[in-house]
């Protein structure tokens, strides 16, 4: 176990502070991404029959099968300057290699899945009659969606986004393909351990961890069941 | 009215086929069927709940094809309740109130009347998951009710409850009917549970509508096979004329039945142990007991006369007195009015 001292001295380091912010921030910011491209997603996956329905849930799980740097390497290869899709970023100035930008990208890939897969159960939980019941009553899809469809399906998508940040807070192999620097937290626990032992990565680990384990207790009490009479 | 003009609906593995009904205004009916017979399906398709592919259903010779189900005026009850588990029992009655343009004095009074009515008072502040069946019936019926819909559509209302619930809501049912007025479509697999309270039916088998017409009339006059065993009618023969032993219902009574009909059929209730009076109205038969099926305050008692086979329903308290047993040969009587040909 790391001494007090040397743990109080770690925190006070800028580049630990903001090597632990960049990978609190980047993941949150990959979560948010994640909420809003793949509630949609999840939704009509759960609720809707269509032709290659089954390629795209395989495509969502790919992530979480493949090693991950494969997945930095995939999105440098995608987004790469000679690439269309690269040379389209360019042009807006948007920079994948070497940027927050980047790390994010790939963090939405590794944490995604995760999020989908949770949020398409809750759906799949939610019997399609209180829908119908909904619209039967007057209201329109929108409103039927978001007065009874998201409120049953919150504390799934609470789960998802735990289990999204989670696994985005903790990436390494995908981030460190895409952007040695700037530094996340995973990185420079890599690089202390590599150039000067355990000792001074294990107090950048410690405070890695209780980060995310105060971050993921918080959500998970906002995702608590409310207790019912 | 509603009108169903061939309406058709395709679903994998299963579809509805040229369905054409109608049912007039302010009427209870029923729409009676098997499970698995397309009934829920084809309610879901006048709510517009479920797309057509293709006809025409129509309120009042009003097209609603396009119509989307939160502006058809109508209200539907499923038989789970699909009570929201999220909110209050109260949350859910007034639920609906926001997107209809409700007087809100007329909306306060109407909820007051619809809890007093059904008895929900004390449950308002209560979350759906602490109620029972019939409770929850009740809340899922307020929820529609106070819409004023001019239609409620009722999946299966019954099935989910107990035999004494079942009851109690028949007769709510047949209240809230004449006291709102509207046009109420039930859709039920047991026959019994209609007929205290539709006027008009129809039968579905298989996605398709085999026989319409009053309750009385699917009750009494079936015109298939399958409708008449739907109805209860137990003992369904095939060219009964040319069967030796129930020759002598033909024979007795000239042209009643009709003797080149296909078939057949009789209620086990019709069938008596008595002789119940004036010659000529019924046919004395004998026959061999075969077996006694206990049903509770009855029993089913199979007789058999050559190759053919009746059953009976008999009180329990009639089968105990006159010793009626498996081996013994019973005299029993068929009242001529009650045989059914088609």
């Amino acid at each position: 176990m790391p001494e007090m001292a040397d743990l109080i001295s770690t925190i006070r380091e800028k580049t630990v502070q903001q090597a632990l912010a960049r990978s609190l921030m980047t993941a949150l910011c990959a979560t948010l991404a994640a909420v809003i491209f793949g509630t949609p997603l999840a939704y009509i996956l759960a609720r809707k029959s269509f032709r290659g329905k089954n390629i795209i849930e395989g495509l969502v799980d790919l992530p979480i099968m493949i090693p991950h740097p494969v997945i930095g390497i995939a999105v440098l290869s995608l987004f790469g300057r000679n690439t269309l899709p690269g040379k389209m970023l360019t042009f807006f100035n948007v920079e994948i290699m070497g940027s927050l930008t980047g790390i994010v990208t790939v963090l939405i890939f590794v944490g995604a899945p995760f999020y989908v897969n949770s949020v398409k159960s809750g759906f799949e939980t939610i019997p399609l009659q209180l829908e119908k019941a909904s619209r039967s009553l007057g209201a329109g899809m929108t409103s039927t969606f978001f007065r009874v469809t998201l409120p049953l399906v919150w504390r799934h998508m609470m789960l998802g986004a735990v289990l999204c940040t989670a696994r985005a807070i903790s990436e390494f192999g995908a981030v460190v393909i895409v952007a040695y620097h700037p530094m996340t937290a995973p990185v420079l626990i890599y690089e202390r351990f590599t150039a000067y032992g355990l000792k001074y990565s294990q107090c950048v680990a410690f405070w890695l961890i209780l980060i995310s384990l105060l971050l993921f207790i918080s959500m998970r009490l906002l995702s608590r069941e409310r207790v019912e009479r | 009215m509603i009108n169903l003009n061939d309406v058709c609906l395709t679903l994998p593995g299963f579809s509805l086929k040229n369905i054409c009904l109608s049912i007039p205004s302010n009427d209870f009916f029923a729409i009676l069927g098997p499970t698995g017979s397309g009934k829920s399906l084809l309610l879901e398709a006048i709510m517009g709940l479920m797309p057509i592919t293709s006809g025409i259903v129509s309120i009042d010779n009003k097209n609603i094809n396009t119509l989307p189900p939160e502006k058809r005026n109508m209200g539907i009850v499923y038989q789970d309740f699909a009570l929201f588990p999220h909110m209050t029992v109260k949350q859910n009655i007034v639920y609906g109130v926001r997107y209809h343009a409700l007087p809100r004095a007329g909306t306060a009074k109407r909820f007051d009347q619809l809890v007093d009515q059904m008895e929900l008072s004390r449950l308002l502040n209560r979350y759906p998951k602490t109620l029972s069946g019939g409770e929850k019936q009740r809340v899922a019926l307020a929820r529609a009710l106070i819409l004023n819909p001019g239609i409620l559509l009722l999946d299966e209302p019954l099935s989910a409850l107990d035999p004494m619930l079942q009851d109690d809501l028949k007769n709510l049912l047949k209240r809230l009917h004449h006291e709102f007025s509207s046009t109420f479509v039930m859709v039920s697999h047991s026959f019994s549970d209609v007929l205290f309270l539709a006027k008009n039916g129809a039968i579905i088998r298989n996605g398709t509508i085999e026989q319409t017409g009053t309750i009385k009339n699917l009750f009494e006059k079936p015109n298939s096979a399958f409708t008449a065993r739907f109805t209860g009618m137990k003992n369904i023969y095939v060219r009964p004329a040319s069967t030796p032993a129930l020759a002598p219902l033909f024979r007795q009574n000239g042209n009643l039945p009709r003797w080149q009909d296909r078939h057949m059929a009789l209620r086990p209730e019709s069938i008596l142990h008595d002789n119940p009076g004036p010659e000529n109205t019924c046919c004395a038969m004998e026959g061999v007991v075969t077996r006694l099926i206990s049903r509770g305050f009855f029993y089913d008692v199979i007789i058999k006369m050559d190759t053919v086979e009746l059953t009976a329903q008999w009180s329990r308290h009639d089968v105990l007195t006159k010793q009626i047993k498996p081996g013994r040969r019973i005299p029993f009587f068929i009242p001529f009015n009650s045989i059914h040909t088609f």
